[in-house]
């Protein structure tokens, strides 16, 4: 007899819209929110009657929203899946069933990112319709990247510590930081190391620089999204070679 | 070596015929960080055949748990082998799976019953047309239909672990594994777990229940291992009560009726979950009192010697060591 995997799919993606959905929004919009703070922007600076320059402002707070989301999305989408599931001992029950660790965590892990991408294109549509064109499929792609990356890099961290999520945090801040202080560490004779350091780090900034184009359907380079998109294809490569070998917590 | 199979012990390599269950020369330490190595199975060697039921017991931190997780495959022994139908276990329960009661029972508390059953029956490969039909059919068994829309956070009293029980069942597997059915069961419930074990019972099937119970695995059971901090203590086969062992006191657990316990046994005290030990000088003074209990309307359950034959084995090996 053997499980029947696929056939639980449908349980895998409700669970991801009944119970990480809400909170991804939540957090993403109040990430978002407090980055177009930090950038002065107000809800008065968001009208829609406005100029130019205030459908500007209401484009960049919407690629922000968008990068934030992705992130949250990306980090949220490997939440529950490996770490969670084995702190809880669900694992035990499970995975006495004639099924695959590797492929029931791979699958909950993909559709959690395909329930991410549906969320941020439907989330896109809607402004799209009330604001502002967005480009769609540059959306999706841009979430895809992200779950990529940021959820490949959590899941591989899940699947070796119950602590993933500020570990997570601390290394895309560091990468985020690096890029941010990279001009002044080059100018100060450390720009050899940093670019090295750089590509040990998840290529975090990438994204972040890229949001403005995918949004507006813009040419990308494909060096561009490859380094990031390796990046992480990897990090879910280690994940699942390390699950094969190490299925349970004990 | 610590050997634990009425059949003798297990060799170092290769399955023995007709063992579908079969751990050799199996140790576990576990080392943590923060402490000192704790030896959880010392050199243990175990066998369950095929139309077996076997039990384990012993006292809490015994190594029972970790003996069941390492047949389960679910942890990898310190030394030793461990085969489930002559292949590793992991790759058994890959291929075959395995019904499965851990202690504690975890499930996500949002499950509803049902919902919980479903899912579970169809990671372990229960074809769609007879999903419905086996989750109903294992939440009867168990008495979870009045429950099966509640969530599982919101179970009470023994629910939980018939809810244990109903999903290890919800699909024919060949390997039975059980830690700590009794846990907390009423009466009714225990009767239901008795009955669940015949039915289950089949030729092919291998069948290990643990258990800190020991006279109740020995009706359950077709023999019982005694296993403390970490090592089997001495196989002991399930026998009935001889004369020998008649004078002295008895489990006695009734359906309803524990009201004229005190009026029919007036020494009786009452062990909870409606079981009664009573102090009696024969079987003649145990049947009349009983004929008594039932003359007043009272169902009986079941009757058993309080030092069943293992208590009695283990004891006896207790007092040599010390």
């Amino acid at each position: 007899m053997k499980g029947r995997l696929t056939a639980y799919a449908g349980y895998q993606l409700r669970d991801y819209f009944v119970t990480r959905a809400l909170p991804t929004l939540v957090v993403s919009g109040l990430v978002a929110w407090g980055l177009a703070a930090a950038r002065g922007v107000t809800l008065s600076d968001l009208d829609l009657t406005g100029g130019i320059d205030a459908r500007g402002r209401i484009q960049q707070t919407f690629e922000l929203l968008l990068a934030a989301f992705a992130f949250v999305a990306g980090a949220v989408a490997a939440h529950g899946v490996v770490s969670h599931h084995r702190t809880r001992g669900y694992d035990r029950l499970v995975f006495s069933r004639p099924i695959s660790a590797v492929r029931y965590y791979t699958q909950g892990f993909v559709l959690a990112g395909i329930g991410a991408v549906v969320l941020g294109t439907v989330g896109a549509e809607v402004y799209a319709v009330a604001v502002h064109p967005v480009w769609l499929p540059g959306v999706a792609e841009y979430v895809a990247l992200a779950w990529l990356l940021i959820g490949g890099l959590a899941f591989l961290l899940s699947t070796v510590t119950a602590f993933y999520l500020p570990i997570l945090a601390l290394v895309l801040a560091a990468d985020l930081a690096l890029d941010h202080f990279a001009a002044a560490l080059s100018e100060a004779g450390a720009g050899a190391v940093t670019a090295a350091v750089q590509l040990l780090l998840p290529p975090a900034h990438v994204l972040v620089t890229l949001r403005g184009a995918f949004a507006r359907g813009l040419p990308i380079d494909p060096r561009a999204i490859a380094w990031p998109a390796g990046f992480g294809a990897a990090c879910i490569v280690v994940a699942m070679v390390l699950l094969r070998r190490r299925p349970f917590r004990s | 070596m610590s050997t634990a199979s009425d059949a003798g012990p297990a060799g170092a390599g290769g399955s023995v015929a007709g063992a579908v269950i079969e751990l050799s020369h199996v140790s576990k330490t576990f080392a943590p960080r923060s402490a000192s190595p704790v030896r959880a199975l010392d050199d243990v060697s175990f066998r369950v055949a095929a139309g077996e039921v076997a039990g384990i017991s012993g006292p809490e931190g015994a190594g029972k748990s970790t003996l069941l997780a390492i047949a389960a495959g679910h942890q990898r022994p310190s030394s030793g082998s461990v085969r489930i139908d002559g292949i590793e276990p992991r790759r058994f329960v890959e291929r075959e799976g395995i019904a499965y009661l851990p202690q504690p029972l975890t499930l996500p508390g949002g499950w509803r019953v049902s919902d919980a059953l479903t899912r579970l029956a169809v990671l372990s490969g229960v074809r769609p047309t007879y999903t419905r039909h086996r989750v109903e059919a294992a939440m009867r068994e168990l008495g979870l239909y009045d429950d099966r829309r509640l969530r599982v956070r919101s179970l009470k009293g023994d629910a939980r672990v018939r809810l244990g029980l109903a999903q290890a069942i919800v699909a024919d597997h060949r390997v039975i594994l059980l830690d700590e059915p009794l846990e907390g069961m009423s009466a009714g419930s225990l009767d239901r777990l008795r009955e669940l074990i015949v039915r289950l019972r089949a030729f092919d099937r291998a069948i290990l229940i643990a258990s800190r119970d020991t006279a109740e695995l020995q009706r359950l059971t077709d023999r019982v291992t005694l296993i403390d901090r970490g090592r089997t203590r001495r196989p002991g086969a399930a026998r009935r009560a001889t004369p020998a062992d008649v004078e002295g006191v008895f489990h006695i657990t009734l359906h309803h009726g524990g009201e004229h316990v005190l009026a029919v046994f007036p020494t009786a005290i009452s062990l909870g979950r409606s079981t009664y030990a009573v102090r009696v000088t024969g079987f003649a003074a145990l049947n009349r009192g009983l004929r008594d209990l039932l003359d007043r309307g009272a169902l009986l359950a079941s009757v058993t010697p309080a030092h069943a034959a293992v208590d009695a084995n283990a004891l006896a090996l207790n007092e040599v060591e010390m």
